[in-house]
């Protein structure tokens, strides 16, 4: 029975604090959960004290032809971005965001450009479906699929890791984008920029010129 | 018989006393108070899916859950995370107490599938929200640009 009564007790401690808990109802400075996620004001641009070789990738463009990387840029400023198409978010966004910021180039550096969607998910990404794809996006833009050893071992000999496309516990397809676009210098055929996946318009805008040229941005 | 009247009493006393602090505070129970600001969604580049972004605000005192989503223009919306280039559907997320949820390009996202017709910009889709314990809300999603950044609003 005393073992019951301290029970009360405390509860009519606990009691009593809940209500001063709820009576304290207007506090300003709220503690804020879950944060946005910084826009560094930095640059977007991080240039490579190590430039990366083009990777050595011989694939299938989305005209069913044969392409090699490394021969079909040779000497042209090119973007290399590792994607794939059923991708709502990043993908199309980097990709558009780059053909946005290349209608401000002249005509003939616009042509000279090379911008390269290597897929990550070549099982559902076929060459008529990559090519339908990026004719939303820039009818200029090349895709490449073909086999997927290939391509990792592509994106990872220039820092990029992807995983193959896999199911989630739904049974729903699941595949890994890179997270970084690389630009290759025209001079040297080296990837000597990376861009991160926050780049936006405006920095490709700035930076293109400069890109096409081989300097650095 | 009498340790039960004891514990009994006891707890009488707390849901009393509960009860009075939470009514004389004139703010009712504890409860979410959720709202949606900053949606959009970009014009999508094919007409197979889409991405949505929103954020979900609760100044509440209570935190809830986003536990589905769905709009008049897709067959189906599901709400993933992304970590490093890899994106996982989430079944549910918390919006804390005094906290937000946060979509956003790059990390948390709506996916919008089986399209009915491709949203073009200048156009708004309807998205309706539910969580576990408020009531839905419905959100009218403006279509922007593809390359559309929040944070420059171009």
């Amino acid at each position: 029975m005393r073992k019951k009564t301290f029970t009360a007790a405390v509860l009519l401690a606990a009691a009593t604090l809940t209500l001063s808990a709820c009576g304290s109802g207007d506090d300003a400075g709220s503690p804020v959960a879950v944060v946005e996620g910084g826009s560094d004001a930095g640059k977007a641009a991080t240039v490579l004290d190590q430039p990366f070789d083009k990777p050595e990738l011989v694939l299938t463009d989305t005209h069913g032809k044969k392409y090699d990387l490394r021969k079909e840029t040779k000497g042209h400023p090119t973007l290399v971005y590792f994607g794939y198409t059923h991708c709502p978010d990043v993908c199309p966004t980097t990709m558009s965001n780059i053909a946005v910021a290349k209608k401000a180039l002249p005509k003939a550096e616009q042509d000279d450009l090379r911008v390269v969607f290597v897929t990550t998910d070549p099982g559902r990404d076929t060459p008529a479906e990559l090519g339908r794809w990026l004719k939303g996006i820039d009818p200029q833009f090349i895709g490449l699929t073909g086999d997927f050893a290939k391509i990792q071992a592509g994106a990872k000999s220039v820092g990029i890791a992807v995983e193959p496309t896999s199911k989630d516990k739904n049974g729903k397809l699941v595949s890994v984008h890179g997270t970084q676009v690389i630009a290759f210098s025209p001079k040297t055929d080296a990837g000597y920029v990376l861009y991160g996946e926050n780049a936006t318009v405006d920095d490709y805008t700035k930076d293109l010129p400069k890109l096409v040229e081989g300097a650095t941005p | 018989m009498r340790r039960r009247t004891a514990a009994l009493t006891a707890g009488a006393l707390t849901g009393a006393l509960a009860l009075t602090g939470c009514s004389g505070s004139g703010a009712g129970p504890e409860k979410a108070e959720l709202s949606v600001s900053a949606s959009y969604m970009p014009q999508p580049v094919s007409a197979d899916m889409a991405a949505g972004f929103l954020t979900i605000t609760n100044k509440g005192t209570s935190e809830d859950e986003l536990t589905s989503v769905t709009s008049d223009v897709a067959g189906e919306v599901t709400m993933h995370s992304t970590t490093g280039g890899a994106m996982a559907e989430q079944s549910s997320f918390a919006i804390p107490a005094h906290g937000k949820l946060v979509f956003r390009s790059g990390g948390n996202h709506l996916m919008f599938e089986k399209l009915k017709h491709t949203p073009k910009q200048g156009q708004t889709v309807t998205v309706k929200l539910d969580f576990a314990k408020s009531g839905p809300l419905t959100v009218e999603m403006p279509v922007k640009s593809t390359t559309y950044n929040p944070s420059t609003g171009h």
